[in-house]
């Protein structure tokens, strides 16, 4: 119990450090400008207006809450040590598992503010232009705060040991990598060389497979979405976001703050 | 070496290895640092900058691992999290969410170092007031000055009432009204039977509340003990400044007595040992020279520090 009392204290904070970053709020002014205008991108086509609609939305809430999961989430560590308000954290009986962790759920929370927030300036959006809005719709939103948890304890994992701008550079990589995982798997089963697939098995078990929860194309077109994968995504990110954080517990625990 | 049953905190054959960069050669800073810290004591850690003060001090918070050696506060190693309900810290010049108030900082403090909700506002109300914060209660961290922020550092380090306290340059920042009340508050502490491990470079500070001080130099220890042993008592000595003493007179009692004499425009000052005081001073009063001034010198922990830097310097 003391220990997810600190974990709550260390997330409420990061909450209110987070929702002070001016960055998160012109990344979400962006992306509630991405999400209308697909209103005006949808004129330029006389069939699937309502889909060209929607999926503007929905990836406008994907792009720029991968962006606000990424740019809050790479300085969220790195602060911390820089203006050295860890030391006197690191003196109470916090562990360093639990301030890895209290951060990433604080930041957690904060871009899944972000996200309901997107997720309404969707609805209003689609209601205006007439386009019907599903339980499912929300479903493929609810999905894409799952690939955003992760991301977040990827930034938290790479903001641990590494400077804001390198753990930028590599959890913006490892996000597109996450969505190319499956075309490079198949790619590579089509090579005739046998270390090529099995590089190709490595690395899909290895990077995140962020279509797990890309079901924007089912709810866009009112396709439905198996039960099954919702379960599937679920587990996936749990048990990637734990692996992750693991990971960033072992390296932040070996950790010198000079 | 062994070391006490009332022992706080334990340092032993630490060695700390820093590589400044990437494919550099290794830098030690800390060369087998021991030393023990007892039960409700105030102990200074002095050194000048660079000796590794702070080092040492991050090892005992568990900041940074020791390459070698080991520390522990309460029986317990310093890589632990649980005791350290147990244990307060100040860091130099301390820096806080300047978004949050002086009350909702302590209360987060509070809040991870375990203090039970029902009692939390009620202390971080007291310590507020303790540290004389009362009046800032409810202002912002960034409105406050490097003092303020000292002292809301130093109520942080207390919030939990915890038995073992480290500050790292406590009086930093303060003015002189400030460092008075700080150092009050140290001995407070004492009285109160805590433990008070303190990192300065303010000497008059160390010699006037600490009870045991070691001096690190480079990374190793060069003295520690009781502020006592520091000062034997074949070096103290005596000053005694004379006016109107004959030349030859002077000449006399530099060949009779092992004495240092220094000049003062009309006046003289004798400083004599201990065990030759009374017999100078009637030598002095007999061929009628005029006593101004009787003061017994000791020999100051400043003294012993520089003799160690330079001994440091030397090594």
């Amino acid at each position: 119990m003391g220990a997810l009392r600190r974990i709550h204290a260390l997330a409420t904070n990061t909450v209110r450090e987070a929702i002070r970053n001016k960055l998160l709020y012109t990344l979400l002014g962006f992306g509630f400008l991405m999400i209308a205008s697909g209103v005006l991108l949808s004129t330029l086509s006389y069939v699937e207006v309502d889909e060209i609609l929607q999926d503007m939305g929905m990836s406008a809430i994907r792009f720029f809450g991968s962006g606000i999961a990424t740019f809050v989430g790479i300085g969220l560590i790195h602060n911390e040590v820089d203006r050295r308000t860890i030391f006197t954290i690191l003196s109470k009986p916090v562990s360093r598992s639990e301030f890895l962790i209290g951060k990433w759920a604080g930041l957690t929370f904060t871009v899944w503010l972000q996200l309901a927030l997107m997720a309404v300036a969707f609805w209003i959006v689609s209601a205006l232009a007439g386009a019907p809005v599903t339980g499912d719709h929300f479903v493929a939103i609810a999905l894409i705060g799952l690939e955003l948890m992760v991301l977040v304890a990827i930034a938290t994992l790479f903001s641990a040991f590494t400077t804001p701008m390198l753990a930028a550079f590599f959890t913006i990589g490892l996000w597109m990598i996450g969505h190319l995982t499956r075309d490079l798997q198949a790619l590579s089963q089509q090579s005739d060389l046998e270390s090529v697939t099995v590089m190709g098995t490595w690395v899909f078990q290895l990077m995140p497979d962020f279509e797990v929860f890309n079901k924007t194309l089912e709810a866009v077109h009112g396709l439905p979405i198996d039960t099954n994968e919702i379960g599937l995504a679920i587990v996936y990110a749990a048990g990637y976001t734990a692996c992750t954080l693991m990971l960033g517990t072992t390296i932040f625990s070996r950790r010198d703050f000079k | 070496m062994s070391f006490g049953s009332r022992e706080i905190v334990r340092v032993e054959g630490v060695v700390k290895d820093f590589r400044p960069g990437f494919g550099l050669r290794r830098k030690r800073v800390l060369h087998g640092v021991t030393f023990e810290v007892v039960d409700n004591e105030i102990f200074g850690f002095v050194g000048p900058n660079g000796a590794g003060k702070t080092t040492t001090l991050k090892i005992l918070m568990g900041l940074i691992r020791p390459t070698e050696g080991r520390a522990s506060i309460l029986g317990c190693d310093v890589e632990e999290s649980e005791f350290r309900h147990q244990i307060g810290f100040l860091p130099e010049n301390p820096y806080f969410y300047p978004f949050l108030t002086a009350r909702e900082i302590l209360d987060f403090y509070a809040r991870l170092s375990g203090v039970a909700g029902s009692e939390r506002a009620q202390r971080v109300e007291r310590l507020l007031d303790l540290v004389n914060l009362g009046h800032a209660m409810d202002a912002r961290l960034r409105t406050f000055s490097k003092g303020m922020l000292q002292r809301v550092g130093i109520a942080q380090a207390l919030i939990h009432d915890p038995k073992v306290v480290f500050l790292d340059e406590p009086m930093s920042g303060l003015d002189p009204l400030g460092r008075m009340e700080i150092r009050d508050l140290i001995l407070s502490l004492r009285a109160e039977g805590k433990t008070v491990f303190m990192n300065t470079h303010i000497l008059s500070d160390v010699e006037s509340i600490c009870d045991r001080v070691a001096i690190i130099v480079k990374g190793r220890i060069r003295h520690q003990g009781k502020m006592e042993d520091f000062l034997p008592d074949d070096r103290r000595a005596t000053d005694v400044l004379i006016s109107s003493l004959p030349p030859e007179t002077a000449d006399q009692l530099e060949e009779r007595f092992e004495l240092e004499m220094r000049g003062l425009g009309e006046r003289l000052e004798l400083r004599v040992a201990e065990k030759d005081v009374n017999a100078v001073l009637e030598s002095v009063m007999r061929v009628g020279a005029e006593v101004v001034s009787v003061t017994p010198h000791r020999n100051s922990l400043e003294d012993v520090f520089l003799d160690a830097v330079r001994a440091g310097g030397d090594a």
